[in-house]
């Protein structure tokens, strides 16, 4: 599928066929697309479990849910529970960072070098800032969020249907013994989707002049729609929800999988 | 607590009327043939429609919440009741998803989980 097209097709899956596994090989390509992703000082900080949801014993199972996420937990063969490595820069004391001014991702022609690394980035920057969980939430997260969206975006590359899902943190803790200092995120639930790749159009979202800005905020950027219908006909931007057979087919997985309406 | 006068006159179950209706617009089906199934939980947990809502929700800083004790208490019960009706699986999921839609329209945020027949 084409990149723009991936973008297009991505919602949130909630109905999954709930008895149809998913490939080992696409979990992975899933987790390889994440490792790849983009990240500050070049610490990877995202980590997961992968747990097949039928291999969990039932009490587990229905332990991780939360009143909003029970029957997506339930639905989904595959659940990969994503988390934040809190101490990914305090344990590699810059060594990350280096790593970048080793093989020329950083270089001198932008200022860096080892010095600078060594003496003013890792002791005035990154310890303070990667040392105190209270300031290093909010980067860890947003680069795990990053780095989550590589993954969501490569299941549904693979023809999956994936939506990310809360869950029971202190229970997962307990039952896939996660470390102290891993930052609960998200829950991938990953499957073959029950209902059609559509899931009923692409969302509403707002538009696109209250988002974005040019030169300062208060100047929307605008939209040119000769870049839209080149968009449309990418298939990145789609026909918006609902589309007019949604609450059919809602009715009809709900019963399908004795949902109630 | 019984039911007293028409079980349609519960300000809860004209909410489940009026909300479902609108969110099934044009698809939605009547819910008064539904309405004995409702009345069989409340006689099964001695409560009217608009206490068990009320059991639901929870007061908290001057905003309505829904109470956790409240709605685990009911998403038993109604496994409960769906598990007691006699008849096939099918049957029992109807009787049973009936309640939630109730709850559910009623602003009681509750999942059944799948109910493969």
């Amino acid at each position: 599928m084409e990149f723009k097209e991936v973008i297009g097709r991505r919602r949130s899956i909630r109905f999954f066929q709930p008895y149809r596994p998913v490939e080992r090989e696409k979990i992975q390509i899933i987790l390889e697309a994440a490792r790849l992703a983009s990240c500050s000082v070049n610490a990877t900080f995202l980590r997961a479990i992968v747990v097949e949801r039928d291999k969990l014993p039932r009490e587990t199972l229905d332990a991780l849910k939360t009143p909003v996420s029970a029957t997506n937990l339930e639905m989904a063969p595959v659940h990969i529970y994503f988390y934040g490595d809190m101490g990914t820069v305090p344990r590699a004391k810059g060594q990350t960072l280096r790593q970048l001014v080793d093989v020329g991702a950083l270089s001198p022609s932008h200022g860096w070098s080892h010095q600078f690394v060594e003496n003013m980035v890792w002791p005035a920057i990154l310890q303070p800032l990667y040392g105190n969980p209270a300031t290093a939430g909010v980067p860890v997260a947003f680069d795990c969020g990053v780095a989550v969206c590589q993954a969501l975006l490569a299941a549904f590359d693979e023809g999956l249907g994936a939506c990310l899902s809360a869950f029971n943190i202190g229970i997962a803790k307990k039952v896939f013994n996660v470390p102290d200092d891993w930052l609960a995120i998200f829950a991938l639930l990953v499957g073959y989707p029950a209902e059609s790749w559509e899931a009923g159009g692409q969302r509403p979202r707002p538009p696109f002049e209250e988002l974005y800005f040019e030169g300062g905020y208060g100047t929307p950027f605008v939209r040119d729609e000769n870049v839209v219908s080149k968009l449309r006909e990418a298939r990145m931007i789609q026909a918006p929800a609902p589309l007019p057979w949604r609450w059919d087919e809602i009715r009809a997985l709900a019963r399908a999988f004795g949902l109630p309406e | 607590m019984t039911i007293v006068g028409p079980i349609e006159n519960y300000r809860t179950v004209g909410v489940w009327f009026e909300d479902y209706g609108k969110q099934w617009a044009g698809r939605a089906e009547d819910l008064s043939s539904r309405l004995d199934i409702l009345r069989r939980f409340c006689e099964f947990v001695g409560k009217d429609p608009d206490a068990i809502i009320q059991e639901c929700l929870r007061s908290s800083e001057g905003q309505t919440k829904i109470s956790i004790r409240g709605r685990r208490f009911y998403d038993e019960k109604i496994r409960e009741f769906q598990g007691g009706v006699e008849g096939d699986a099918r049957l029992k999921v109807h009787w049973g998803n009936t309640i939630r839609s109730f709850l559910i329209h009623n602003g009681i945020f509750l999942q059944s989980g799948v109910q493969l027949g």
